[in-house]
């Protein structure tokens, strides 16, 4: 996964996750605004192969539009309508928060976030998408703009992410959704320690602009099934609160705890349509973006 | 059961801290850093069962292994009372071992030390024997080995302390002598003392048999204060013809507290005729000098007394007085010798203190009987011999007279009279070339002992031009050598006396001898030893065996007299030692005892003064179980119980020894606790 390259983000951009997902595409459910023709469908009607309407003739439209056949069969004149296919914004937002620092299985969360980030970006570029990057922890931290020429400075500023405060979802992500003007894709990866309802509050502003989103839920296995055994003090990353903990006494109401938190945010999301993946950072992270992408397609296809 | 430490017990509070451990586990201070403590935090707190024992094993096995470690620490014991009254049903053999000796006339000791030992008679059984052993310096058996309580009983009855010192030794090897033949299963011995420590010069080899024991009874109280008369000094002088002493006499003082206006009285023939007042610091000695006495008339009783104290016997300090006899010599010269001829050898005996000499010069041919009876040593200084002369010279010696002969080139002697240890030859010239010297003393002879430590007289230095040669006879001593073996000096015993060669002149003719260092100490002990000279003792220490026979105070008046003699005891006794019996007298009672001829004189031919020991009149006392160490072999523990003195709980509980299976127990616990511990974690 070390790379020698000159980019030091290039190593998040790790070439066995990309040659399983390389024939994906990540397409933006909805519509997006670009300026080029890409892969998405724009708001805007273009020059494509994919019909859409036939609308009414009105004077100044283009005659070479006007559908003649149906003009034969009418006698009126109707002009035909093509839908038109745009590249898109994508940006990630990545949290940063300290919380993202742990991981139990040689790799933190915020690791495997900067490579899931690395890949889907690279992903995206090649669609020859705009890509951009967010990170925030309590605040924004970084921001790279959209941009198709901002690969590599996508790469250093993945590069340079470190945990350092505690995090906050609502009082960034509102900030956010002021910056991205255009309808894009936005995938979100953060751990989501948050009530659901606090989290659905934080990334309902990005929603409305009509941004596609997919939140990314990374979480750690030791977070999901509790496996300590030696009773300890543990210690908030966030907050450095301790509380003296007996796992074997709590690991059955912990895991019961996260798995009504888990299912909280799949309700809420799938109800305010946000794709939501819950990624375990032990899973190969070819493998988890592959099942996602997959699925997606599928799921696309299907609407 | 008992403890022999029981604040250890405290230790058992220590059973809480593995509980504490099991229920809190908080020391373990690993800290896991968790993203988050959301969920975490809304589990109740007081619902987390952390307070629930999970490893009863765990937890039973350090409990039991710390509560068995303290209890081993509290050295557990179990009282013996009961086995000792099962066991108790042997019959016993008892030796009551009773202290006489004069320290225990301090205070009530004596009737503690009865009351004693009549309990011990009074706890027999009938099947049970006893026996009573009296001791002090010596132990012997009052009654032996007999069931028969009323004659043990009636043993004790009307004695009294003795005048000996106190030793342990000969009185535990006389009870392990008894208890070793006794044939009963149950063996004891009941030491009755006040314990003093002078009595116990360690181990002594003294071992009771295997399972008898020995319950010591002491009946020494609290810090005992005794004052004690130390022996007296002697100074003798002449005066007026006659013979002073000057008697010095000191006391010493055993006690912590100080002793002042102390009266010490000296006492001649029973009378007091002077007394002095001394003060003695704590723990302190103190002496005073008398006015010299003349002393007129041979054995006279001399006592130095003080003021009476708790101990009486050691307040009295007797000795006797008798006008010192000078050694009686006579230097026989040949007609006609030069005045110088024995010029060294009267100087050299005209000094002297102790023994004094009376030299009186005659010439050889001149000897009379009368010389010979008065004489103690003759000394034929390079004289001839006649006939005559050589014949009384052998009975005087054969009556054990001295015969000291100095050969120079006149000597000479009748072959008849054999009594010289060597035939005297003709004269060996050594003035020519190396003048010859000693080289061999015989210094394990009494003439040359003094000289065997180094730097004490240098024979050697003396260079003889001239002696005669002596062919030893059969059963002669050669006791000093030239340095070309010829002989120097001889020795030969006849009948009761002695007579010796020396092989070349006692002037400066033939040697240069008179003028070295180690003349006069020559000629002094050649005259002690052929006189059969004694130091005289004023006085004796009880327990001392005397020879009345040999006693130099007995002797001196009558030599030849051997018939039988009475001996009158400071009690009053009278003991006829006979010849035939080879008697001696052990000195047993404080006090003067009176040597008597059977003829029924009015006077003694010899006095005794007998002391106690001043020894035993320290009355700091031992620890009774040192001894009880020694002689059973260990520091404590009985085979059997006894009522008198139960075994002390250090005994019981060394013999128990049951912390040592409590600790082993433990620490087994502790070994299986970790296997099982690890076993859990894995």
């Amino acid at each position: 996964m070390i790379s020698s390259s000159a980019i030091p983000g290039a190593r998040f951009v790790d070439p066995v996750v990309l040659a399983r997902i390389g024939n994906l595409e990540l397409v933006a459910r909805s519509v997006v605004d670009g300026f080029i023709n890409g892969i998405h469908r724009s708001p805007y009607f273009g020059a494509s192969v994919d019909f859409a309407e036939h609308r009414g003739y009105v004077p100044g439209d283009d005659i070479r539009r006007v559908d003649w056949r149906l003009y034969a069969r009418t006698d009126r004149y109707y002009i035909k309508e093509y839908e038109a296919d745009s590249n898109s914004n994508f940006a990630t937002l990545v949290d940063v928060s300290r919380s993202m620092g742990f991981g139990t299985r040689g790799i933190t969360k915020l690791d495997y976030a900067r490579m899931l980030a690395g890949c889907l970006t690279y992903l995206v570029h090649k669609q020859r998408d705009r890509i951009g990057l967010v990170a925030f922890d309590s605040d924004i931290v970084e921001h790279v703009p959209p941009s198709a020429k901002h690969m590599e400075t996508v790469l250093h500023v993945l590069d340079r992410l470190q945990p350092s405060r505690p995090g906050n979802l609502r009082a960034p992500l509102h900030k956010m959704a002021e910056h991205f003007g255009r309808r894009g894709l936005l995938v979100l990866i953060s751990d989501l320690y948050e009530d659901p309802d606090v989290v659905l509050e934080a990334v309902a502003p990005l929603r409305f602009r009509g941004n596609d989103l997919i939140v990314f839920h990374l979480l750690d296995p030791a977070e999901l099934d509790f496996s300590f055994t030696d009773p300890s003090a543990f210690e908030d990353l966030e907050s450095g609160e301790q509380i003296p903990i007996v796992p074997e006494a709590l690991a059955g109401q912990y895991r019961e705890l996260v798995r009504a938190h888990i299912t909280g945010l799949t309700e809420r999301f799938s109800a305010n349509r946000v794709d939501y993946m819950l990624v375990n950072t032990s899973t190969p992270l070819d493998h988890a973006l592959f099942s996602y992408l997959t699925t997606r397609e599928r799921l696309t296809r299907v609407r | 059961m008992s403890f022999l430490t029981p604040l250890f017990l405290v230790a058992l509070a220590g059973l809480a801290i593995p509980i504490v451990l099991h229920l809190i586990q908080k020391e373990r201070k690993n800290v896991v850093q968790f993203p988050s403590l959301m969920f975490l935090r809304r589990i109740p707190y007081q619902s987390v069962q952390r307070r629930r024992i999970r490893h009863w094993l765990l937890l039973l096995m350090r409990l039991a292994a710390l509560a068995l470690i303290v209890l081993a620490f509290a050295r557990p014991f179990f009282r013996n009372d009961g086995l000792g009254s099962a066991a108790a049903s042997g019959a016993r053999e008892v030796v009551v071992l009773l202290d006489r000796s004069y320290s225990m006339g301090y205070g009530d000791r004596w009737r503690r030390a009865l009351d004693a030992a009549r309990d011990a008679v009074n706890g027999l059984t009938p099947s049970d024997r006893g026996s009573i052993v009296l001791f002090s310096s010596g132990a012997e058996i009052a009654i032996r080995s007999t069931g028969d309580r009323g004659r043990l009983a009636a043993a004790l009855a009307g004695l009294d302390t003795g005048a000996g010192a106190t030793r342990f030794g000969p009185a535990l090897k006389l009870a392990g002598s008894i208890l070793g033949e006794s044939p009963l299963p149950r063996r004891e011995a009941i030491l009755i003392s006040d314990f003093q420590r002078a009595g116990w010069q360690g181990a002594e080899g003294v071992r009771l048999p295997e399972g008898a024991v020995l319950m010591p009874i002491s009946v020494s109280g609290d810090e005992p204060a005794n004052l004690a008369v130390t022996p007296v000094a002697l100074q003798r002088s002449a005066f007026e013809g006659q013979e002073r002493v000057t008697i010095t006499a000191g006391a010493v003082n055993h006690s912590t507290a100080p002793a002042s206006g102390v009266n010490l009285a000296l006492e001649i023939g029973g009378r007091p005729i002077q007394t002095r007042q001394i003060a003695l610091e704590a723990n302190g000695s103190a002496s005073t000098t008398f006015e010299p006495i003349t002393l007129s008339e041979r054995n006279v009783k001399a006592t130095v007394r003080l003021a009476g104290d708790a101990l009486e016997r050691d307040n009295a300090f007797h000795f006797v007085l008798s006008p010192e006899d000078p050694i009686r010599v006579v230097i026989a010269e040949r007609p006609g010798a030069p005045r110088e001829t024995s010029l060294y050898l009267t100087r050299a005996l005209a000094i002297g203190e102790a023994p004094r000499f009376q030299a009186a010069a005659t010439q050889a041919d001149a000897l009379t009987a009368g010389d010979l009876a008065k004489a103690s040593v003759v000394i034929l200084n390079d004289a001839p011999v006649a006939q005559s002369t050589a014949e009384r010279l052998q009975r005087f010696v054969q009556g054990g007279g001295g015969l000291f002969i100095a050969a120079g080139d006149r000597a000479s002697w009748p072959a008849s009279a054999d009594i010289l240890p060597g035939s005297i030859g003709p004269p060996v010239d050594r003035s020519k070339g190396n003048a010859a010297r000693l080289g061999a003393l015989e210094y394990g002879h009494s003439v040359f002992e003094i000289f065997r430590a180094p730097r004490s007289g240098d024979f050697a230095a003396a260079r003889f031009y001239g002696y005669r040669s002596v062919t030893p006879n059969p059963g002669a001593d050669v006791v000093a050598r030239f340095d070309d073996g010829g002989a120097a000096l001889l020795e030969r015993r006849v009948g009761a006396g002695r007579v010796l060669i020396w092989t070349s002149t006692l002037d400066l003719y033939w040697n240069d001898l008179p003028v070295k260092p180690v003349f006069l100490p020559f000629v002094h002990r050649a005259m002690r030893h052929l006189a059969g000279y004694r130091e005289p003792q004023p006085w004796r220490t009880v327990g001392d065996v005397v020879e009345p026979w040999s006693a130099p105070e007995a002797s001196r008046g009558a030599r030849t007299d051997a018939s039988s003699r009475v001996v009158l005891t400071p009690a009053g006794q009278r003991v006829t030692l006979d010849e035939e019996g080879a008697e001696v007298l052990e000195l047993l009672e404080q006090g003067f005892y009176e040597i008597r001829t059977q003829s029924g004189d009015t006077e003694p031919s010899a006095v005794v003064a007998s002391n106690v020991d001043l020894r035993e009149s320290d009355l700091a006392a031992m620890d009774p179980q040192e001894i009880r160490a020694a002689a059973m072999g260990r520091a404590g523990g009985g085979g059997t119980a006894e009522d008198v003195a139960p075994p002390t709980d250090q005994a019981q509980e060394s013999a128990q020894r049951v912390w040592w299976y409590l600790l082993f127990a433990g620490l087994l616990f502790l070994g299986a606790e970790t296997i099982v511990a690890n076993r859990s974690t894995v």
